[in-house]
């Protein structure tokens, strides 16, 4: 590591800059906002990944997908390749474990992160993750965005930065995750189609979103001190403090409670 | 094998808190934290660590060539909650300065010896030795079945702000 490449970021601390560099991040979900953020990682001084994705580059995924080029189209690079050929591009010692396939199917890697970002496409998928991350005590980042259209009014873009901290509120608590939104979702499973993601919106929540992750590792702005849940609007190009965390009362979360941690385990009766 | 610790800020604050309180006589203070396992039969157990309890004070015999001497009722204490909670044990002390702790010659000579009374009521827990620095840790874990103790590559303070301790990692 040569110390002039971070000299732009020494308000980080030489603490800061260790912090990040030892820290195992996981990546889950390399597309338009798992790209850009695994990127960012690397340009900020992120040494080891653990990166999850099932999918290869495809010519749709190019509006978008900063992490990929036409080669990666003719040639089927898998997606968690594409994003290590670009972060040991930037960072070339760099350790970063590719699992090509559902974070599901190889949980092991992903519980031994010490911050996860998930960058996945339904509630469901974020439930499991946070279920997940809660259980093995680990930071949660989640960001995603959106696009709704109702009649002839111009089509309203929406996302979201969520950081989900063990012993704090939940996306449940918080209001992003609800039954109905879990039920709607199962009851028009393979009805969606592709849903509406384009590289702008991609890049400020991901850019968001790594923000999040290098205040909480270095306490750089000394104001991280709890939840965040940002809501982005797209038509103004504003990043703010969601509403529902401008009003959420606080207390312990019912959804995780503290001591179900580790591996789950039978309990005598 | 890479073993890392974990545990929440409240937890670490609570723990710091008490370790730092002065004792009638005692030059230490002890307690102990009670820990699930996660990753089981992966290179890279993970202790999540769920609650502490502190000693009353008096639970400490009185020692002038030891820190810190506990009575066999705190660790009778502790063995139950061991099995109460169906979690490992883990013994708890600081030195409070800052740097890498190290485990004095008398720690490694009599804290070992409470691991096969945790193993007795707790064989398939971790339970282990945790010694704090202000900025640093030092840590010993013995895995279910384990006769041997692997030190700890680190232990990370989950909250505001994030702390990776280093512990034995390379």
């Amino acid at each position: 590591m040569t110390n002039e490449r971070f000299l732009r970021q020494s308000f980080l601390g030489e603490s800061g800059q260790e912090v990040i560099g030892r820290c195992l991040v996981g990546l889950v979900g390399l597309g338009g906002g798992g790209g850009h953020i695994a990127l960012q990682l690397a340009h900020v001084g992120f040494m080891n990944y653990v990166t999850y994705d099932a999918d290869f580059a495809e010519d749709s995924n190019l509006n978008r997908l900063v992490i990929a080029i036409e080669a990666d189209v003719a040639a089927g690079t898998p997606k968690v390749e594409a994003a290590k050929r670009r972060i040991l591009g930037v960072r070339g010692a760099a350790h970063v474990e590719t699992y090509r396939c559902r974070w599901q199917e190889r949980p092991e890697p992903l519980r031994a992160c010490d911050l996860v970002f998930g960058c996945v496409d339904s509630f469901a998928e974020r439930r499991e993750l946070e279920a997940c991350c809660r259980r093995y005590l680990i930071p949660y980042i989640d960001i995603g965005m959106d696009l709704h259209q109702a009649g002839d009014e111009p089509p309203v873009m929406g996302g979201q930065v969520i950081l989900s901290m063990p012993n704090g509120p939940c996306m449940f608590c918080l209001g992003y995750l609800t039954e109905e939104k879990l039920g709607r979702e199962a009851a028009r499973y393979g009805a969606a189609g592709g849903r509406p993601q384009v590289v702008w919106p991609n890049g400020v929540l991901a850019s968001t979103a790594v923000g999040v992750a290098v205040d909480l590792l270095t306490d750089w702005s000394r104001s991280l001190r709890g939840p965040v849940y940002l809501a982005y609007r797209g038509n103004d190009g504003t990043v703010v403090p969601h509403p529902r965390l401008v009003h959420f009362r606080g207390g312990a979360c019912p959804h995780y409670p503290p001591d179900q941690v580790g591996d789950p385990l039978f309990k005598r009766l | 094998m890479n073993v890392r610790l974990r545990l929440t800020r409240q937890l670490y604050d609570q723990v710091r808190r008490d370790l730092l309180r002065p004792h009638p006589f005692a030059a230490e203070r002890v307690g102990f934290l009670f820990a699930r396992l996660g990753n089981v039969g992966t290179a890279a157990p993970l202790v999540c660590f769920t609650a502490y309890r502190p000693l009353a004070d008096e639970r400490y015999i009185d020692d002038p060539h030891s820190g810190a001497r506990i009575d066999s009722q705190a660790i009778r204490a502790a063995m139950q909650q061991v099995i109460d909670r169906g979690e490992g044990a883990f013994h708890m002390h600081m030195h409070a300065w800052p740097g890498k702790p190290h485990f004095s010659p008398m720690d490694r000579n009599e804290l070992p010896r409470l691991i096969p009374s945790f193993q007795a009521v707790g064989p398939g827990c971790a339970h282990g030795l945790l010694l704090l620095s202000h900025d640093a840790c030092a840590a010993e874990v013995w895995l279910p079945g384990s006769k041997r103790s692997v030190e700890a590559a680190r232990i990370s303070v989950v909250g505001f702000p994030m702390q990776l301790i280093p512990g034995g990692e390379t």
